[in-house]
């Protein structure tokens, strides 16, 4: 694997002149590359280092402090459960576990490692969170939202997942517009506020 | 048809005596049809503040006008945005923007809705910044996660460009030239942070820089040129503040820290999302008002009021209002760590099923990951407080634990570290130590709580 031609012409024409130094390029060539292999290897990283002026172990250590830049094959789809509190409470663990146990890998390994199917079509690991808490537990897979995936909603998901998509949807709360409007009785339901109104 | 901004309302106040409805100022794209796009952007009033401070104002009186709103930024620090813009005026070009759109704090997303909904609001607040700072470079660095926001913005530079908003001569302004980019990061929580945003969009691994120099000055900012730094909300309040004035946007909300805030809340609510209100507003109006009560009726445990990096408030001090200048002052002190802290407004509750000592073992799991490993307090102690807590989580805990976390934390937070990551990694443990310690001295005696009833959280999870 190597960088095309496209990606070169790519990253001379465009990211290089974007910014005022040659290593500012560095982010979007490295997202160009990966996008054509899944995955970033040495090779790349010599190439790349080439158009930008960078030794290859410098793109290296770059590539390594993110987690999104992969240094390994990948399977073809990568499935993130957020595991942070607003899914945890909501039950993320179980999503997790239940995604494992369908595509027949091991939730309970432990660490925060990647795990990829024998046949190489998925690969699933926890992540942080990714901004979409009012649709908890959410998923990210191959950079797409998806949510809420309860546990129950796992078969689901994995027959059919543009259902769940929440791409471009706005917020829970504003199902009927921008306006933040109090929820009808909630007087009636809610626990009088402790201590005098502030 | 048009849908501009109400005129201001005098009589307008914070908290529970807020008269409703409460217009929208920031969301109000939601619910329209391609409101992303130019054409409905025009259509609510957009590039109008722009067009008044080209046409009708200078540079400086547009800084006045921001600094007299008291618009305090909202990524989470509250630093006046007219005095940063005025402090990177007067050190020399040229100068560079910093969108900072990398919003990574677990329970904080209004910066994606806005994103998504509005990217012309987000460019015309640049724009207004530009031409006060004379700035001609100005970036959006997005995390790698939102791929689509980066699409929408894309798209709405390309449509800025074609119009003549973006580009040379801005609305024939002979010299107002400005060029706009996105750059897309790559997973990292501390590019949150502004030193290590410049670093990664530079190209770098995301390591905190040591200040002074700071962003504004030579020497510290982007590729070493005098910067503003601002967040996605903090720009999308400016041309609001130019169309309608500084009174009008000092007059909103709380008096200290004015404007419409993007509030987001989740956890064990009914209805979590994103909620445009006064700065001010109650914690017990949002969870009750507005976000639908809580899930099971279970009463409120704790909140998270600025997500992880701040620190727990009691289930019982619900009256507090949530803006920056009330949860940074006392009593919501607690030395040595600080204030509890507002962060964005990305608030986490946690009803009284909730195991706290699981959640917290997870904040301590967070940090430890995202910890950029510059500085030596938090790189050490935030994996201490990782396997500390990790092994109290499991039910391994022994009674001298509780002690070493003490110790660990106080030695990460109280202004140690380079960047705020570190200092504030610590907040989420050390609050949840002093208001729930019998919960954590339970499982190191063995008594773990079997599970997080109704939650059907297993002890073991994580």
């Amino acid at each position: 694997m190597s960088l095309s031609q496209a990606a070169r012409d790519r990253i001379v024409n465009e990211f290089i002149p974007r910014y005022p130094s040659k290593r500012a390029a560095l982010m979007p060539s490295l997202w160009l590359a990966q996008e054509e292999a899944g995955w970033l290897g040495t090779e790349v990283f010599e190439e790349v280092g080439e158009l930008l002026d960078l030794h290859a172990t410098d793109v290296a250590s770059v590539a390594s402090f993110y987690v999104m830049f992969h240094r390994r094959k990948i399977g073809d789809r990568l499935i993130e459960v957020c595991e942070n509190p607003s899914c945890f409470l909501n039950g993320s663990d179980q999503t997790h576990a239940r995604i494992c146990d369908r595509l027949g890998l091991d939730a309970g390994h432990g660490g925060h490692g990647m795990q990829t199917t024998p046949d190489g079509k998925f690969s699933v690991r926890p992540t942080e969170c990714l901004a979409a808490c009012d649709y908890a537990p959410v998923v990210q897979v191959d950079l797409r939202f998806y949510g809420p995936v309860h546990e129950a909603d796992v078969d689901a998901f994995l027959a059919n997942m543009e259902a769940f998509s929440i791409q471009g949807k706005p917020s829970v709360s504003m199902a009927n517009g921008p306006q933040a409007v109090p929820v009808e009785g909630w007087e009636t339901h809610a626990p009088p506020a402790p201590g005098s109104a502030a | 048809m048009t849908q501009t901004p109400p005129a201001a309302d005098a009589s307008i106040q914070h908290g529970a005596g807020q008269p409703l409805p409460w217009e929208p100022v920031l969301m109000t794209a939601v619910g329209r049809d391609g409101g992303r796009f130019l054409s409905d952007f025009l259509l609510r009033g957009g590039y109008q503040g722009l067009t008044k401070a080209v046409r009708e104002m200078d540079p400086d009186s547009v800084i006045k006008e921001v600094t007299d709103s008291k618009l305090l930024g909202r990524g989470g620090a509250g630093f006046p945005t007219g005095v940063k813009w005025g402090g990177t005026k007067r050190n020399p070009g040229p100068r560079h923007l910093v969108v900072n759109a990398d919003e990574s704090e677990p329970g904080t997303y209004g910066n994606r809705y806005a994103i998504d909904a509005d990217p012309h609001g987000l460019i015309e607040g640049m724009l207004v910044c530009c031409f006060a700072v004379g700035i001609e470079q100005a970036y959006i660095y997005i995390r790698g996660e939102n791929l689509y926001g980066a699409e929408v913005l894309e798209n709405a530079i390309k449509e800025a460009y074609a119009a003549g908003y973006i580009g040379k001569n801005i609305l024939g302004k002979e010299g107002f030239n400005v060029d706009i980019s996105v750059t897309r990061g790559a997973g990292a929580y501390v590019c949150g942070e502004e030193t290590a945003l410049m670093e990664s969009l530079e190209g770098r691994r995301a390591q905190p820089r040591i200040r002074p120099p700071f962003p504004i000055e030579v020497g510290g900012g982007l590729f070493g040129r005098p910067t503003v730094v601002n967040n996605v909300e903090t720009l999308m309040c400016v041309p609001h503040i130019v169309v309608r004035g500084a009174a009008w946007f000092a007059s909103i909300g709380a008096p200290a820290c004015p404007g419409p805030k993007l509030y987001t809340i989740s956890g064990h609510v009914n209805r979590p999302g994103v909620y445009e209100l006064p700065m001010g507003t109650t914690l017990y109006d949002l969870i009750y008002k507005y976000a639908g009560g809580m899930k099971r009726n279970q009463k409120v445990k704790a909140v998270s009021p600025g997500a992880l990096a701040c620190q727990l408030l009691p289930g019982t001090d619900l009256n507090v209002q949530m803006d920056t200048a009330t949860l940074t002052r006392p009593p919501h002190w607690h030395p040595p760590f600080g204030p509890v802290g507002f962060g964005a407004g990305g608030i986490i509750v946690y009803g009284e099923e909730t195991d706290i000592v699981q959640v917290v073992a997870r904040a301590a799991g967070f940090f430890a990951r995202e910890s950029c490993g510059k500085c030596v307090p938090c790189r050490e102690g935030t994996h201490w407080m990782q396997d500390v807590l990790g092994r109290i989580a499991h039910g391994h805990g022994r009674p001298r634990d509780l002690g070493i976390l003490e110790d660990v934390t106080r030695n990460i937070g109280g202004r140690k570290t380079l960047c705020a990551l570190g200092d504030f990694s610590v907040n989420s443990v050390a609050s949840a130590l002093r208001l729930f310690r019998p919960e954590f001295e339970a499982y190191c005696n063995g008594h773990a709580r079997s599970t997080a009833a109704g939650s059907g959280v297993p002890v073991a999870a994580g």
